[in-house]
């Protein structure tokens, strides 16, 4: 029986493959491939000099940085014609990262704890619209903040008299984004007798509104403001000041990466090109 | 070689037994337990997800479960009847039916029926459980009305025929006789069907949740958030086991019934 003996050998073989694969696996904490990026010492000719090196910096995959974001999030991330992901998140993160040789990667993750992704080793940088807070910091390193957004209430058209203002939602359903800052500042100040009901996406909540299932969307002003303006059936009636900033989100060992992220935001912000990117998107330049 | 072909099949099975062991200590030894336990088995974590995981998760997954598969089963049955039925059209609908909503990703047909009625036709689904569970009374009626369908062909005609010459009617004959066999045939893919409906539950989150609505994939994953631990995803998946397995030992116990009862 030939054919029992070379499946045998089969097995064994693929048994040792198995169990030196296991064996390989050093018990240090970084979840990622070891390669460290080469420094770019060579200045590239689309940003011309930069503080920034990569030294020291350790990327998950090889000339590129991955991002995880939450994408559709219009304006701030989603996919443009051309099926890249665009918006003010990803063009700010390649204007930062145009000196240094990288590839921006952008990897879709659903926001629900997305600044965990980076220590599960995922990705190397979140760039999502993420406010930051003391309770995501517990869990990872935040660059300094390059955006600042407020909360706001979008409602239907037709309803802009009725749910002028939070208060006015008593009886009625708020919608929210599963895990953001929009979903605890509703679960805090909603007026008594709302009820907060929790999307796992921003694309969900717009349908939801569009078919009368909630009254009003909570949730980041610069979001709800640009839906307005591309759908003429939604109306943004409340903001709310909140102080809110976004940052860049990576693993809380991962000092180098964002020293080099806050260095070159530091460039950006002198050079002008923060600005430029940020009246593309935003229609005028920052206050 | 000169072996008996049993000595070699023994070989053959004591080579695979020793091959398993030693892939199982080997993982064993690779593993880093201290860094598993502290990452998916914090028991303080676990005891704080009790009673809500009870009294809110595993309780809302039963009502759409319920609900779900009661409509489902009414469907199924209905449709599975007019495959057989002796009218063309009746037949047409069944199989379109059958073929659409099998065909579709039960996630898209709960967007389709939560969203896409009302803005459409102004439709909406009443209730909090409504919508979600009207779903998958949609999705798993097209699946149970195959299975039905097979149950009833699985019953010789000879039942029907015996039963008419006795003086049934067709319908009566069907309802009394063909039906309840019918069911008697197909307990294993039912309860199949039935625990698939069950973990298709945690599709329903994507029209929104509330936390009257939570259930129990949804419970866990927000939990994995509060405590920046997988632990909760564990706890949910036993509660998951702990609705389940019951379940299909209840469904061998029937089947074995059955048995007996031929």
């Amino acid at each position: 029986m030939r054919r029992t003996r070379s499946w045998m050998a089969l097995l064994l073989v693929l048994t040792l493959g198995v169990a030196a694969t296991a064996c390989g696996d050093d018990d240090d904490d970084s979840g990622s491939t070891d390669t460290t990026a080469a420094s770019s010492d060579t200045t590239a000719a689309a940003g011309g000099e930069t503080a920034a090196t990569l030294d020291g910096v350790t990327l998950v995959s090889d000339g590129e940085l991955t991002v995880c974001t939450d994408s559709p999030y219009p304006p701030f991330e989603f996919e443009g014609d051309d099926g890249e992901q665009t918006g003010f998140d990803m063009e700010l993160l390649r204007v930062l990262i145009a000196p240094l040789d990288l590839e921006l990667a952008p990897t879709v993750t659903p926001f629900d704890g997305i600044w965990l992704q980076p220590a599960a080793g995922t990705c190397d940088l979140v760039g999502s619209a993420m406010t930051i807070t003391p309770e995501r910091q517990a869990a990872a390193l935040f660059s300094d903040p390059y955006f600042d957004a407020d909360q706001s209430l979008l409602v239907r058209v037709d309803d802009q008299d009725t749910y002028a203002t939070l208060d006015s939602l008593a009886g009625a359903v708020i919608a929210v984004q599963t895990g953001t800052t929009g979903e605890a500042y509703a679960q805090e100040n909603a007026p008594e007798g709302a009820e907060v009901k929790s999307f796992d996406e921003a694309a969900a909540m717009f349908l939801a509104l569009e078919s009368g299932d909630v009254a009003a969307i909570l949730q980041d002003f610069p979001v709800n403001a640009y839906r307005a303006t591309q759908d003429d059936q939604f109306v943004v009636t409340e903001t709310f000041t909140t102080g809110e900033q976004y940052g860049f989100g990576a693993s809380l060992d991962n000092t180098a990466l964002i020293d080099v992220i806050n260095t070159r935001l530091a460039e950006v912000r002198d050079s002008g090109e923060y600005d430029e990117v940020f009246s593309e998107w935003f229609g005028e330049a920052p206050q | 070689m000169a072996l008996t072909r049993r000595q070699r099949s023994r070989l053959v099975r004591w080579g695979v037994y020793a091959a398993t062991l030693a892939l199982l200590a080997v993982t064993a030894l690779s593993v880093d337990w201290g860094r598993l336990y502290d990452a998916l088995f914090d028991w303080d974590i676990a005891k704080q997800l009790f009673p809500d995981v009870l009294t809110v998760a595993a309780k809302n997954t039963l009502i759409f479960t319920t609900l779900g598969f009661v409509g489902a089963l009414l469907l199924g049955l209905l449709l599975a009847l007019m495959r057989l039925s002796s009218a063309k059209p009746y037949r047409w609908f069944a199989a379109g039916y059958i073929e659409v909503f099998r065909g579709i990703p039960a996630l898209v047909t709960i967007v389709l029926i939560g969203f896409g009625l009302p803005i459409a036709l102004g439709v909406r689904v009443p209730g909090i459980y409504g919508p979600g569970a009207l779903a998958l009374s949609v999705v798993y009626g097209a699946y149970l009305a195959e299975t039905i369908r097979a149950g009833i062909e699985a019953i010789p005609k000879g039942q029907m025929e015996a039963a008419r010459s006795l003086g049934m009617s067709h319908v009566r004959a069907m309802v009394t006789i063909v039906i309840p066999q019918a069911f008697r045939v197909i307990i294993p893919p039912l309860t199949n069907e039935f625990v698939a409906l069950l973990k298709d539950t945690s599709l329903i989150s994507v029209l929104g949740v509330t936390a009257a609505t939570l259930e129990l994939t949804r419970f866990g994953r927000s939990a994995v958030n509060t405590y920046a631990n997988a632990t909760p995803l564990i706890v949910v998946g036993v509660v998951y086991l702990v609705l389940t397995v019951p379940l299909t030992r209840l469904a061998g116990y029937l089947e074995k019934r059955s048995r007996r009862a031929r």
